[in-house]
């Protein structure tokens, strides 16, 4: 059989197919839910990082933060995943796809907490001293004023770390998960189709799509934010 | 109306303002003058507390905008434990005579040597946190009365040029947005803009740039406007537009404070010139005093080169 038989079997036989899209829904749903954790986490952790407050519990929030990001961005996120799943999570019968969820969330919120915090800097300081020359108070002009100017600043460096994250989730076969990677190798290997590049390949196509189609969401959202510059 | 008392202001080892006092008069059109590096701006952003002062006090209406600074009150040094052991010490070395004359002599070295711990007993504790309760202001309150313009116009880039004016305005609950956009297009309608109130800032000129930031700043209805070389960052066709708008203000009767290296304007505008040199005044007086009679040698040289 050529490669184009091939791609034809995997397409019409139902067992093929139902493991391709099953194994796309898991990719779909860890990267999506872990997107969010990630940019939820991250907005907290750069707010808690920037913050002026001297007081005592944002000063032990401002260490814990920077514990956080130091040990993520400084480990393997092969590792932090094992760590999770074998150690922290080593429950029976805890779902194994919360943990990586929680796994790739937890990794992602520390890049997307220095991508804004670095988003927030970039806004000049004078937008915020205008703001408060004018009697706002400091969390109105943050949130009025320069937040929505550092969105548009991020948005790039935002949609980088979610691409960069879908691929990633792909290691979740690590862990036993039946993601788009997992099942691409199993129906190459134990389903007999007796050949890895069809579902390989295909595999790639699937990814490419989703992070087209995440690039393309994320043009339309930077053109709209852009509406106030001259560019 | 403003009231600046010995006010200090360091950045790291780097000390900008040593010790500037003034008063600042309602009505009064005060400018100042100085060498780059001399304190001028730094003085100008203490007054609305963008840069908070190290030592001293400002009140602006009979309210303390600062923390209140000991040194600047007898009687709550009074109740310090330095004091309390200076005192007992001076009494003793002069053969148990107390009285004024000590009292006198202990608070005056105190402010000297600056003497006030870190720690120095509940009373005088309880002394500042009472004066500072009863006399301070929040500063978001204070501000609403004082209008600044920045050199860098800073108008918020997320906005439209009418956003620019009714934000502060509804956000601190002043006007509704009706009356808020009422009064920008009065405002915008005054400047000569109010064709352009749904343009962004950035398809702006310069000079409409900071006409609009000075519309923004009158939208609250200021008592005070603090311009902060309002002219320096424009093409030099543009200045002329600006400085328009600002003697406008001017003849209104806008107590203003402008720090400006415009001296033409700065003599037909100004009431009182502040002469700052090395972090404190080095000279005061009217424009005709101060331009055509200047007595401090770092003045004289000053105007001779800039004039």
């Amino acid at each position: 059989m050529n490669f184009f038989e091939k791609t034809v079997q995997l397409f019409t036989t139902a067992d093929y197919l139902k493991l391709m899209f099953t194994g796309l829904g898991y990719t779909v749903v860890i990267s999506i839910c872990a997107a969010i954790l990630g940019l939820v986490l991250g907005t907290l952790v750069a707010l808690c990082s920037i913050s002026k407050s001297k007081g005592i519990v944002m000063r032990v929030l401002q260490g814990i933060c920077k514990v956080y990001i130091t040990i993520i961005r400084g480990t393997p996120m092969a590792l932090q995943l094992f760590i999770m799943v074998f150690a922290i999570f080593a429950i029976r019968g805890f779902p194994t796809i919360v943990t990586a969820i929680l796994a790739f969330g937890i990794n992602s919120g520390a890049y997307v907490a220095e991508n804004i915090r670095a988003g927030i800097l970039s806004v000049d300081i004078g937008q915020t001293e205008a703001g408060r020359a004018l009697g706002l108070n400091s969390r109105v002009t943050l949130i009025k004023i320069v937040i929505p100017q550092a969105i548009k600043n991020v948005i790039p460096a935002i949609g980088n770390e979610l691409i960069a994250l879908i691929k990633e989730t792909s290691i979740v076969s690590m862990i036993s998960i039946t993601d788009l990677t997992m099942a691409a190798k199993i129906i190459g290997a134990g389903n007999n189709l007796a050949s890895y590049v069809v579902p390989m390949t295909s595999a790639a196509v699937f990814y490419l799509a989703i992070v087209y189609l995440l690039t393309f969401g994320i043009k339309i959202i930077e053109k709209r934010l852009r509406a106030s510059d001259k560019r | 109306m403003i009231s600046v008392k010995n006010i200090h202001k360091s950045f790291g080892e780097l000390s900008v303002l040593r010790g500037v006092s003034c008063n600042i008069e309602a009505g009064e059109k005060v400018v100042i003058l100085g060498p780059s590096g001399s304190g001028k701006s730094t003085f100008l952003r203490c007054l609305n507390l963008l840069e908070e002062p190290n030592q001293g006090e400002i009140w602006v209406e009979d309210k303390l905008i600062t923390n209140a600074d000991p040194y600047e009150h007898d009687e709550i040094i009074e109740l310090s434990q330095t004091y309390a052991d200076l005192y007992a010490k001076y009494v003793l070395e002069n053969d148990g005579t107390a009285g004024d004359e000590v009292k006198k002599a202990v608070i005056s070295r105190i402010k000297e040597q600056r003497l006030l711990k870190k720690r120095e007993g509940s009373l005088f504790k309880k002394a500042l946190s009472q004066y500072q309760a009863q006399h301070g202001i929040d500063i978001n309150l204070a501000r609403q009365d004082m209008g600044m313009v920045f050199q860098h116009f800073n108008l918020f880039n997320n906005m439209t040029v009418l956003k620019n004016l009714t934000l502060a305005p509804v956000q601190l609950g002043l006007k509704t947005p009706e009356e808020a956009e009422q009064n920008a297009m009065r405002l915008l309608q005054r400047i000569g803009l109010a064709d352009k109130r749904d343009e962004y800032p950035s398809k702006l000129s310069g000079g409409q740039k900071q006409r609009v930031a000075i519309a923004r700043a009158l939208a609250m209805n200021p008592k005070v406007m603090l311009f902060d070389e309002p002219t320096s960052a424009l093409d030099p066709e543009m200045v002329g537009e600006v400085l328009d708008l600002i003697r406008e203000l001017a003849d209104e009767g806008m107590t203003m404070v402008i720090v400006t290296h415009e001296m033409g304007f700065a003599r037909e505008v100004g009431t009182r010139i502040l002469f700052m040199d090395e972090g404190n005044i080095a000279e005061e007086g009217t424009p005709a005093e101060v331009f055509d009679n200047p007595k401090n040698p770092r003045t004289i040289q000053f105007f001779k080169a800039v004039l």
